[in-house]
């Protein structure tokens, strides 16, 4: 509650048309590679892109708790991850609302599958999210600040299966600790 | 912005500079800035490096802050601080929208107010600007009548919007502005402080007499520092006094890191207290927004040696009323000296609002009669010069007994004189509670918000519930993570020269207890931290009582972690390392984003036997394998431990690795396993 009162997400989107091609799926200037997209992708007409952030407020802050007490610090960290992710899902019902197309995707981003994270350095530059939202990117692609998303949402006339929740999909199911105990992170049911 | 360092970003800027100077340019621009600290950089590079005028503009959100939290007033103080000739906004949003901020600029300064909108907002799916040129060049009035000087657009306006904004503005007059341009303060990006009203100076970054600071000083330990400081802040200090003069420490190298460390984690601004001015200057160089120097005095040499430095960098400064032939007995002479420092200062072109006069303490056990002379100087300042003072309070009490009493009457005196600027322990409640009522009776506490708000809830402390809390072991109180309790009964618990005795048989046990708790389910890793942190309560306890009777500190050997190059999370690596040092070891700490030449020098430089390493993202896992090769190549390789999401035992195993740490919890059973 206190962190949602003090922090000031930002966000920026775009939408983009959408052309399935032999190279990959072609979304205005970006070319998403590989099986992933195109598995989102191929019953889709176009794709929105987004970019968000808590902003640097928050790892400030995370900064400043961690000198007073660890505990705390990674409590507010894990937060920080839940808000982001509500920010996320807060901008892509506002994307699907103001866009000409009934229905969405779930979102995607680089790094999903085999969707490069290569792909991070256009669609900051497209969205120009260094200066809508204060993202910036190190040489190795990551975001700073350190609670941002960039994703897709494949847009289309025609209802989109849920495709890539659950372990199914996880990066890390051959290695994850709450799996091996029995149990989910919670992500497969939502 | 981003992992450029100031002095990186100094040196890309100052290459554009002397560029664009030589290839004939009337003006440097710097704009669009979100990071103050980045601004500073370029404004900087372009003084030092030119003569050309210099405008600055930043870009703000509709809350007044840029993305990094940089609030407008702090912009328009550090920046004219640092000698630009105009100052202002651009981009971000549309005009109408920038009118309000425009205001609030051009009432924090003089200087001409420059104002670049956009073309209003991109619509996300035509990717259209929403003003039209006419209706932009309209909204423009609402910052001309504003102040706004000089105007322009940013994104979105092309140059039909421009041929509009001129003929709008062709008669316009620059509205008069900068009522508030006088006004004292101090500011980092994100918190200015007046100096309207009595604002406390903690004192306790400061060596001089604490045997624990001085040892984390001599170590480098940067973390004793920051803590203290979050302890003043949380205490309700204004402004925080750094002092790290200490024989063995060099100070001109030591006060900017200690700037950045501290600026890295509390928001208040700093007062940079030496008498190095090199060392001033060095830290002056790198502090991001406004800050104070402590001090300079009447001696000629003195005010030659460090005022520059003030007005370069925009500071405040504290003036001693002492000079060649000591301190003056009398009030007037003081007064006198006072004058001599304020005229010094404004010949140097600094303000008069950041002249602060110490009329100085003198310990009234030893000197009775000075303490009046004191209060009269610091009246006489305050009323015939005008100018904030400043006094270092606590020296007053020395020698005597019950101090906090002497030192708070004397407080209470000296603020009704009008000393608004006191340096003081914040942690000494005493002394806050007298600020809190001085803040009522002087009528700056309105309604009495702020004295409610510190004592509505305040009760006689509770007495303890006879044998229950009191009689909580210290393996129990760290167990459950209870810092408070834990350290109380370290302090019961412990024999001087048998400190290790209490760690290896009480501390490591509790913390162990824990950890196997951790691991089979029944606890939780913000628990495992808490114990960890009740334990560094305890080594506190420790560690005061070895400097305290010059005993060895405890070392049960050393490690170095680092995330490795190009990643920039480092909470994960942070909870190792709280983990590890509550176990007793040594951790060097060498960062984010690390070479791995860093980490081979100070494996190599350090004779390390254990090296861990962190990574939270793919993309940075070959950083990690290349740090792993090199570090096995040296003559004495460490052994190495990795960890972080996305490492699993086998990647581990395929970059060469000697052990994979799944959590901190396994970070201590490698360390046992390697350095005992």
């Amino acid at each position: 509650m206190l962190l949602r009162r003090s922090l000031h997400p930002k966000s920026v989107w775009r939408m983009l048309p959408l052309n399935h091609t032999d190279a990959g799926e072609q979304a205005g200037e970006l070319l998403l590679e590989g099986a992933s997209a195109r598995l989102m992708l191929k019953d889709c007409q176009a794709v929105a892109v987004f970019a968000c952030t808590l902003g640097a407020d928050f790892d400030r802050l995370v900064r400043t708790v961690q000198a007073r007490s660890m505990a705390d610090a990674l409590l507010m960290d894990c937060c920080g991850s839940a808000l982001i992710e509500e920010v996320c899902d807060a901008l892509q019902q506002e994307i699907l609302q103001a866009v000409p197309y009934s229905h969405g995707t779930d979102r995607f981003s680089p790094g999903y599958g085999d969707l490069p994270l290569q792909l991070q350095f256009p669609i900051i530059h497209l969205l120009d999210a260094q200066r809508k939202t204060g993202i910036h990117l190190t040489p190795s692609g990551l975001m700073n600040p350190q609670k941002s998303v960039t994703a897709f949402i494949g847009l289309s006339d025609a209802p989109q299966r849920a495709r890539i929740r659950g372990c199914a999909y996880c990066e890390m199911k051959e290695h994850c600790t709450i799996r091996k105990g029995g149990r989910t992170c919670g992500m497969e049911s939502k | 912005m981003g992992t450029l360092t100031f002095e990186q970003a100094y040196e890309l800027f100052r290459e554009m500079v002397i560029a664009g100077d030589k290839a004939g340019a009337d003006l440097i621009v710097v704009e669009t800035m979100t990071d103050l600290y980045e601004a500073k950089a370029a404004v900087l590079a372009a003084k030092e490096n030119t003569s050309l005028p210099v405008f600055a503009t930043m870009s703000f959100e509709a809350d007044g802050r840029t993305f990094t939290g940089c609030t407008a007033e702090a912009a328009v103080r550090t920046l004219e601080g640092l000698g630009v000739d105009a100052v202002g906004l651009n981009c971000s949003l549309g005009p109408r929208q920038l009118a309000p901020l425009v205001k609030e600029i051009a009432a924090c300064t003089a200087l001409p107010v420059i104002v670049k909108p956009n073309a209003g907002l991109p619509d996300p799916v035509t990717g259209a600007y929403d003003v039209s040129p006419e209706e932009f060049a309209q909204d423009m009035r609402l910052c001309l009548e504003n102040g706004a000087a000089i105007i322009g657009g940013c994104c979105g306006t092309k140059p039909d919007y421009i041929r509009a904004l001129a003929e709008m503005a062709k008669d316009a007059a620059v509205v008069p502005h900068g009522e508030r341009a006088g006004d004292g303060c101090v500011c980092t990006p994100t918190r200015t402080v007046h100096t309207d009203g009595v604002r406390v100076i903690g004192e306790r970054i400061n060596p001089t007499g604490k045997k624990r600071f001085q040892q984390a000083l001599l170590e480098n330990d940067l973390d004793y520092i920051v803590d203290v400081a979050v302890q003043e802040m949380d205490a309700g200090a204004d402004i925080l006094d750094v002092n790290v003069g200490y024989p063995g420490v060099d100070e001109v190298a030591m006060l900017p890191r200690v700037v950045k460390a501290l600026q890295a984690a509390v928001p208040l601004p700093l007062q940079l207290d030496s008498s190095n001015p090199e060392a001033l200057a060095a830290g002056l160089r790198v502090y991001n927004g406004k800050a104070a120097v402590n001090s300079v005095n009447g001696k000629e040499e003195v005010l030659r040696a460090i005022l520059p430095s003030v007005k370069k960098y925009g500071a405040a400064v504290v003036g001693l009323t002492l000079d060649e032939n000591g301190i003056p007995d009398t009030a007037q002479q003081r007064l006198a000296i006072a004058r001599r420092i304020l005229d010094a200062a404004l010949a140097q072109g600094i303000r008069r609002a950041d002249v602060w006069i110490d009329c100085l303490t003198l310990t009234v056990s030893a000197q009775q009669q000075q303490a009046e002379e004191t209060l009269r100087a610091v009246q006489l300042v305050h009323d015939e010069l005008g100018l904030s003072t400043v006094l270092g309070v606590s020296n007053i009490s020395f020698g005597l007994p019950m101090r906090p009493l002497m030192t708070q009457t004397f407080l209470v005196r000296a603020m009704d004189k009008g000393l608004n600027l006191p340096i003081i322990n914040p942690n000494q409640k005493e002394m806050m509670d007298a600020v809190a009522a001085f803040r009522v009776l002087s009528g700056e506490d309105e309604g009495s918000r702020d004295y409610i708000a510190r004592f509505a809830d305040a009760q006689p402390a509770a007495p303890l519930k006879p044998g229950a809390s009191s009689a909580m072991g210290l393996q129990e109180a760290v167990s459950r993570g209870l810092c408070a309790e834990a350290v109380r009964a370290a302090k019961a618990a412990l024999v001087p020269g048998q400190e290790l005795a209490l760690v290896e048989d009480q501390l490591i046990p509790a913390l162990d207890k824990v950890g196997q708790d951790y691991e089979a389910g029944r606890a939780f890793l913000p628990q495992l931290l808490g114990a960890a942190q009740a334990a560094e309560g305890v080594f506190g306890v420790i560690k005061d009582s070895l400097a305290k009777n010059g005993g060895e500190r405890i070392r049960k050997g050393r490690l170095a972690i680092a995330t490795v190059q190009g990643d920039i999370h480092d909470i994960g690596k942070n909870i190792v390392r709280t983990v590890l040092e509550n176990y007793g070891y040594e951790v060097i700490d060498l960062g984010k984003d690390v070479a791995p030449e860093i980490i081979c020098d100070c494996a190599e430089k350090e004779n390390l036997a254990l090296v861990g390493l962190s990574a939270l993202m793919t993309t940075t896992l070959p950083a990690m394998e290349e740090t792993v090769r090199r570090l096995k190549q040296l003559p004495h390789p460490p052994r190495v431990f990795v960890g972080g999401a996305v490492v699993t035992a086998d990647w581990a195993e395929k970059m060469g690795a000697d052990d994979y740490a799944r959590d901190a919890r396994q970070a201590v059973e490698i360390a046992r396993r390697v350095l005992g």
